[in-house]
């Protein structure tokens, strides 16, 4: 299945995750960015706001990033939802669309987080059908990001990489593999995330792999006294997950890179800076690999 | 029965939504022997709790911002909570999250000396859908053939509002700040109507008189000019007396424009 057939492709550069208080700034100015990508959800209702997407679509490449198709539902996808989404990649044409591998939606009730699954069969089941209702009813092929996760059920059999990568083989979606994801899943987890990604990279291949992403994570403790780190996206990459993103780059090879910032939003010439950093480690990739082929 | 970490995904599913948003400690917790990580399962349950309620909390925020400003933060987290934990929204554009918070914090316990609170919100949730909106096209709304070849075009959409308080003033100084205002408002019950649009630079507002108010709703109906002016004068009015205050109120308010 093709990711689309979108006039304007996302590059494997760096790119930026745009936000609803940088419209006004990105429309006036056009500010140097890769691409762009959004939450399809903060254009569904607010008329006024899809209308300045489109007009800063015009001159950037856009990734649509859902957060609210519950591919990992027992119940199924809202087809009502996905009629929303078909109907803002028909008039953004976006390069990518993607959401999570998690749940949202129980008992027609919505609860706005990425919540957990636990990785069975019956599981795998149920996400591959949701996957290949929402590719049909769009079209299009998907992206399926990996989630922070805070707790683990006994119930799993499937490490996660395996089980996602068997959901990108059996319905042809694609894999978003969120870096951040991995250290903040691992380090919860009292997991080495080096390993973890290790394990990761031997599961994924460089073409399932359709776009990356990273993101800062605020550090708490729990009232047991230990530390957790939660995944709110809202400071800058640490120094461990881009050494992380080094190594998914070696394996992957460049591919498009997201900084997503989305709590305590800071300037647009601060994920401009972010994005700098991420695209000067795509440029050692691509250097790296002109080098070998000549 | 299927042990804890047995169960179907539908009901593990369902047992976890209400867990999130339960209120009593009970009805929170879940068999540890679901969760087998390096945490126990009330933490990760309680990190997914605190980030479903926070969201939601803060989507109402950004609708209610009167009613946030005027009760202060923490005050409105208790409203926002209990509200999401009575009504969870049924889909994921929380732009229009909230459409029953406005009849949910009339006479909240603790607003009792805020009798105009749940007008309040119904104001703020007026902008809150109108800031959603598109500008209204110049010639997007009904158009009225007066007496004499005169025609008002009226912008669309164009909402009217009534409350039992002057709420357009005790928003605008909430929003400003402004304790003086805020003392000087006379805070009595009474009739009070509204005209709001949408405009290139945000939302406007205009108080009516009832006259106006009148007019406007029949317009808004299709009613012709005659119609419209005889609705605006009611039982006891006189058609002439009715039109100078059209023309004092409705004329310059910039949601009309006067073409022969």
């Amino acid at each position: 299945m093709s990711r689309g057939a979108s006039l304007n492709p996302i590059p494997a550069q760096a790119g930026i995750g745009l936000r609803l208080p940088h419209h006004a700034q990105v429309l006036a100015e056009r500010p140097a960015a890769a691409w762009l990508e959004v939450h399809p959800e903060n254009y569904m209702a607010d008329r006024h706001s899809l209308r300045e997407l489109e007009l800063i679509r015009a001159h950037y490449p856009l990734s649509l990033h859902a957060v609210g198709l519950s591919l990992g539902s027992a119940h199924g996808v809202d087809p009502a939802h996905i009629g929303r989404v078909h109907q803002l990649a028909e008039r953004l044409d976006p390069a990518l669309v993607s959401d999570h591998l998690s749940w949202s939606v129980a008992g027609g009730q919505y609860l706005p987080d990425l919540l957990p699954l636990p990785y069975t069969d019956e599981a795998l089941r149920v996400v591959c059908r949701n996957v290949e209702q929402v590719q049909e009813a769009l079209g299009r092929q998907i992206l399926v990001e990996n989630p922070s996760t805070y707790l683990r059920f006994a119930a799993s059999a499937i490490p996660e990489a395996e089980f996602l990568a068997a959901v990108a083989r059996r319905t042809g979606c694609g894999v978003l593999f969120d870096v951040n994801n991995i250290y903040v899943s691992a380090t919860n987890q009292r997991l080495d995330p080096a390993a973890e990604l290790a394990a990761w990279c031997r599961v994924l291949d460089g073409p399932m792999v359709g776009e990356i992403h990273l993101a800062g994570h605020a550090v708490v403790q729990t009232a047991a006294g230990a530390e957790l780190r939660i995944d709110d996206h809202g400071d800058h990459v640490c120094a461990a997950v881009w050494a992380l993103y080094e190594q998914a780059l070696a394996h992957l090879g460049p591919r498009p890179t997201l900084l997503e910032w989305d709590t305590r939003v800071p300037a647009f010439a601060v994920l401009q800076a972010e994005a700098a950093l991420a695209q000067s480690r795509l440029d050692a990739v691509q250097e790296r690999a002109y080098a070998c082929a000549v | 029965m299927p042990a804890p970490s047995e169960l179907a995904l539908a009901s593990l599913q369902a047992r976890m939504a209400a867990a999130l948003l339960a209120s009593d400690a009970d009805g929170q917790a879940l068999p540890e022997a679901l969760f087998a990580g390096a945490h126990a399962g009330a933490a990760g349950l309680r990190v997914h709790r605190n980030t479903v309620l926070g969201a939601l909390s803060n989507a109402l925020r950004l609708s209610f911002v009167a009613v946030d400003r005027l009760v202060g933060e923490a005050f409105f987290d208790r409203m926002a909570v209990e509200y999401a934990r009575a009504m969870p929204p049924r889909a994921p554009q929380l732009d229009e999250y909230g459409a029953g918070f406005a009849a949910f914090v009339t006479g909240f316990p603790g607003t009792e000396g805020l009798p105009y609170l749940g007008e309040l919100a119904q104001f703020d949730w007026q902008f809150a859908e109108l800031a959603r909106d598109r500008p209204a096209l110049e010639t997007g709304g009904p158009m009225l053939l007066l007496d004499g070849g005169v025609r008002l075009q009226f912008l669309a959409p164009l909402r009217l509002h009534g409350a039992r308080y002057p709420v357009d003033r005790l928003r605008e100084a909430i929003l400003a700040e402004d304790a003086v205002a805020l003392g000087a408002l006379e805070l009595t019950p009474g009739d009070y109507r509204y005209a709001l649009w949408r405009t290139p630079e945000g939302v406007r507002v205009r108080p009516l008189r009832l006259p106006s108010s009148r007019f406007l709703a029949a317009v808004y109906a299709g009613a012709g000019g005659a119609e419209a002016l005889a609705a605006a004068a009611g039982e006891a009015g006189t058609v002439a007396a009715v039109a100078e205050i059209l023309a004092q109120e409705i004329l310059p308010a910039g949601f009309v424009r006067v073409g022969a």
